[in-house]
């Protein structure tokens, strides 16, 4: 009798069992439901946003296809424009002090001191707390006229009139990033405290036999050890502030006159206040390749360090 | 063989049952005295309501009442599902879009004309509330018809007065409200000599960013479209007029009204920071009731006052609400017999009386009812109510009006003039491409 005539006589159970024997076919069994979520969760989305995007669709309209007609429109405009300069700036401004903050809170974390469990716990409060009321706090802190910054630099006699932290453009831009980077610092700083408390202590002794100072020691073990950790946090950290929505919005709404705002405020702008869903579409996928590049770098960096 | 579903001809019945009920429901509502609107036809179904939450409180324990009573009395389940302001309009869309989540809901004017065809028709309705109430204000007609067919039905306006301080108006020698621009720019030049500016809402506000800068522009002369809505005319000798005002005037503001949101002007008010804003009247009231002395006296030594005058006459803008009928909803039915009730002659006169001016109902009848405040100082709200015009004037409003506003433009030109970002000119000029492109794409 052979294989296949012994698999037909078993019953369905048996045949099953046989089948989930089989490598290649348990592969598939295995990855399926994964596949199944990305395509209904991740892969569905993104091809009905792209199909927005190339449509005239507005909330009460499905619209027609108008081709690359919304990308056109967009680079015609002066605010869209300003908007994807805002983008960078913010993010680059954002991610380039939360790494400064977070890998300096994270080596001082790292020390013993007393209270520093507390410590270590209280430093994650901006990033626990909602970002509604953190940005409301900020509001409070910044507003034109009763900012408690202000009323402290100038009681203090630093200043004879403080800054104009919402009003003028480019302050504004520095004001809203600054709490993005706020919100975000304790994640970088958690983040890189775990990676530095995986180094074995026994590589800063030989460092430190072999005469490496504390510059060096942080140079030649902790920097490398912590660079995996830190650029999988940095690239989270990108993504995050690329797309972040909530602090612009609630310091903002993108004023004044558009100098704060960013794809995503402006996206939701066009897409919900001003009900042209093609355009808020198109808006929001032109942060895809800038994304897509450092998804894809950051999962070839993976994979090699998998092998 | 198509099997009909169960529901539908449930739905069906309900409908024809209505007609028949209608025959004695028309006569009993003729009066519109709620509760004559009982129909047995309603029993047993459900309306969901979206709403906002209004300024004064006791108008929103009114809607709830209204839904409990119309429960009762017609057997449907009224249910009232609250949100704030742009939480409200993101479901709105959301309803829109879907067909699902609720059979009405409390819109802006905008909504009317961006969503026109997904909202119900309802001419008839609108025409025998017109009637009851001596006419509806064209502002009202505007807002809310879309091809001649009323797609949704005004709630009411929320007019934006000047604010000002009596007492320090009085200080500078300034014994009433300018009634021209040059006056008022004279007088902003005086305040802010003796520390008391104004200050004029120039951030990204949804509500004081309109209401506080087409008034301007329309005063001036200056108009978006041309009367076909479609031509864009914001680039003309009138709109720079209007902007280099603007930019002189801005000289004598307090510092930091380019960020100013919704919040901003009535906190600097109410701490005596600024002499005068625009803004609705919830300034006075909130310190009208204020247990704190100090912030009592601002009460008493405000009053309100109308827009200056200028070269093309005198205008307003504000903030309207709308119910709109969702065309989606299986309870249209339902829906009438809602908005029945609150157009009855129990129900609305009161509530309005209640809102304390806050939010007036358009209609042209309400300057002879009982339904005005007995304060003297929000007396001018009766006047106010007859100013509004919406954006896109003196063209009919349109969605390209409506981005327009979404995206501040108008806003922006005068700020960018103010601060010196650009020359009026240029401003202008920015404003007039933006628009363009703005109108181009809906004209495609």
């Amino acid at each position: 009798m052979t294989a296949t005539s012994r698999a037909a006589g078993a019953s369905p159970r048996r045949r099953l069992s046989d089948l989930l024997e089989q490598e290649r076919v348990l592969g598939y069994v295995l990855v399926g439901p994964v596949v199944i979520l990305l395509l209904a969760l991740v892969a569905y989305p993104f091809v009905v946003a792209v199909g927005y995007a190339l449509s005239s669709r507005t909330i009460a309209d499905p619209g027609v296809f108008i081709g690359f007609e919304n990308f056109v429109y967009l680079w015609e405009s002066q605010i869209y424009r300003r908007t994807v300069r805002n983008t960078c700036l913010f993010t680059l401004g954002s991610v380039t002090i939360r790494i400064v903050l977070g890998v300096s809170l994270a080596l001082i974390l790292n020390e013993m001191f007393p209270f520093r469990r507390l410590v270590r716990a209280s430093v994650l409060l901006p990033w626990i707390v909602p970002t509604v009321l953190g940005t409301m706090a900020w509001l409070w802190m910044f507003n034109p006229n009763f900012s408690v910054i202000n009323w402290a630099l100038v009681n203090f006699g630093l200043v004879s009139q403080g800054p104009n932290w919402l009003t003028d453009p480019d302050l504004a831009l520095f004001s809203v990033t600054l709490v993005n980077a706020w919100r975000g610092t304790p994640f970088m700083a958690v983040v890189v405290l775990a990676a530095l408390q995986a180094i074995p202590n026994e590589l800063y002794e030989a460092a430190t036999i072999d005469g490496a100072g504390k510059f060096q020691r942080f140079r030649y073990v902790t920097l490398p050890l912590v660079m995996p950790v830190l650029l999988t946090a940095l690239v989270l950290s990108i993504i995050w502030t690329f797309s972040d929505f909530g602090i612009v919005y609630g310091l903002t709404r993108g004023g004044p006159m558009n100098s704060t705002h960013v794809l995503a405020t402006l996206s939701y702008e066009a897409g919900l206040r001003a009900g042209n869903i093609g355009e808020g579409a198109a808006i929001s996928l032109t942060m895809l390749p800038a994304l897509l590049v450092l998804i894809v770098w950051q999962l070839r960096r993976i994979r090699r360090s998998a092998i | 063989m198509i099997r009909e579903n169960p529901k539908i001809i449930r739905r069906r019945k309900l409908g024809r049952r209505s007609v028949l009920a209608a025959g004695g429901g028309v006569a009993a509502a003729a009066s519109f005295g709620f509760p004559s609107i009982a129909q047995s036809s309603l029993r047993g179904t459900r309306l969901t309501v979206l709403a906002s939450n209004w300024f004064v409180p006791e108008n929103n324990t009114q809607l709830d009442q209204l839904a409990a009573d119309v429960s009762r009395d017609t057997g449907m389940e009224v249910r009232i599902e609250r949100f704030a302001g742009d939480e409200l309009s993101t479901k709105v869309a959301s309803v829109i879009a879907t067909g699902r989540g609720a059979d009405i809901a409390v819109g802006v004017e905008f909504d009317t004309y961006l969503y026109a065809n997904r909202l119900a028709d309802v001419t008839e309705l609108a025409d025998e509330i017109g009637r009851t109430y001596g006419g509806w204000f064209d502002v009202a007609q505007a807002a809310c018809m879309v091809n001649g067919r009323w797609r949704s039905l005004c709630i009411g306006q929320a007019p934006a007065a000047w604010n000002y301080r009596v007492d320090h108006f009085a200080a500078a020698g300034i014994n009433q409200f300018p009634d021209t621009f040059d006056d008022l720019l004279k007088a902003a030049q005086t305040l802010h000599a003796r520390g008391t500016p104004i200050g004029m809402t120039l951030g990204h506000a949804s509500g004081d960013g309109r209401s506080t800068n087409y008034p301007v522009l329309w005063a001036f002369g200056g108009k978006e479209f041309a009367d076909d809505g479609r031509t864009v005319t914001l680039d003309s000798p009138q709109t720079l007029q209007a902007v280099e005002w603007y930019a002189e005037i801005y000289k004598y503001f307090i510092p930091g009204t380019t960020a100013w949101l919704d919040a901003d002007n009535n906190q600097a008010f109410l701490a005596s920071r600024i002499s005068a804003t625009v803004n609705v009247n919830t300034i006075y009231l909130a310190s009208r009731a204020a247990a704190d002395p100090a912030r009592k006296a601002v009460a008493d030594n405000m009053n309100h006052g109308l827009w200056p005058r200028g070269p093309a006459g005198r205008f307003a803008n504000y903030n309207i609400n709308v119910w709109l009928p969702f065309a989606s909803s299986q309870n249209q039915e339902g829906q009438r017999a809602f908005l029945r009730a609150w157009y009855s002659r129990n129900f609305l006169p009161n509530w309005t009386k209640t809102g304390q001016s806050y939010f007036i109902p358009t209609f042209a009848g309400f300057d002879k009812e009982d339904v005005w405040p007995a304060d003297p100082k929000l007396q001018i709200f009766r006047e106010l109510n007859k100013l509004n015009r919406l954006p896109g004037h003196s063209g009919p409003p349109t969605p390209a009006a409506a981005e327009a506003v979404s995206k501040y433009i108008l806003v922006d030109m005068f700020a960018k003039a103010c601060t010196g970002q650009m020359k009026p000119a240029e401003a202008v000029k920015w404003a007039a491409r933006e628009y363009e492109q703005i109108a181009r794409r809906r004209r495609n």
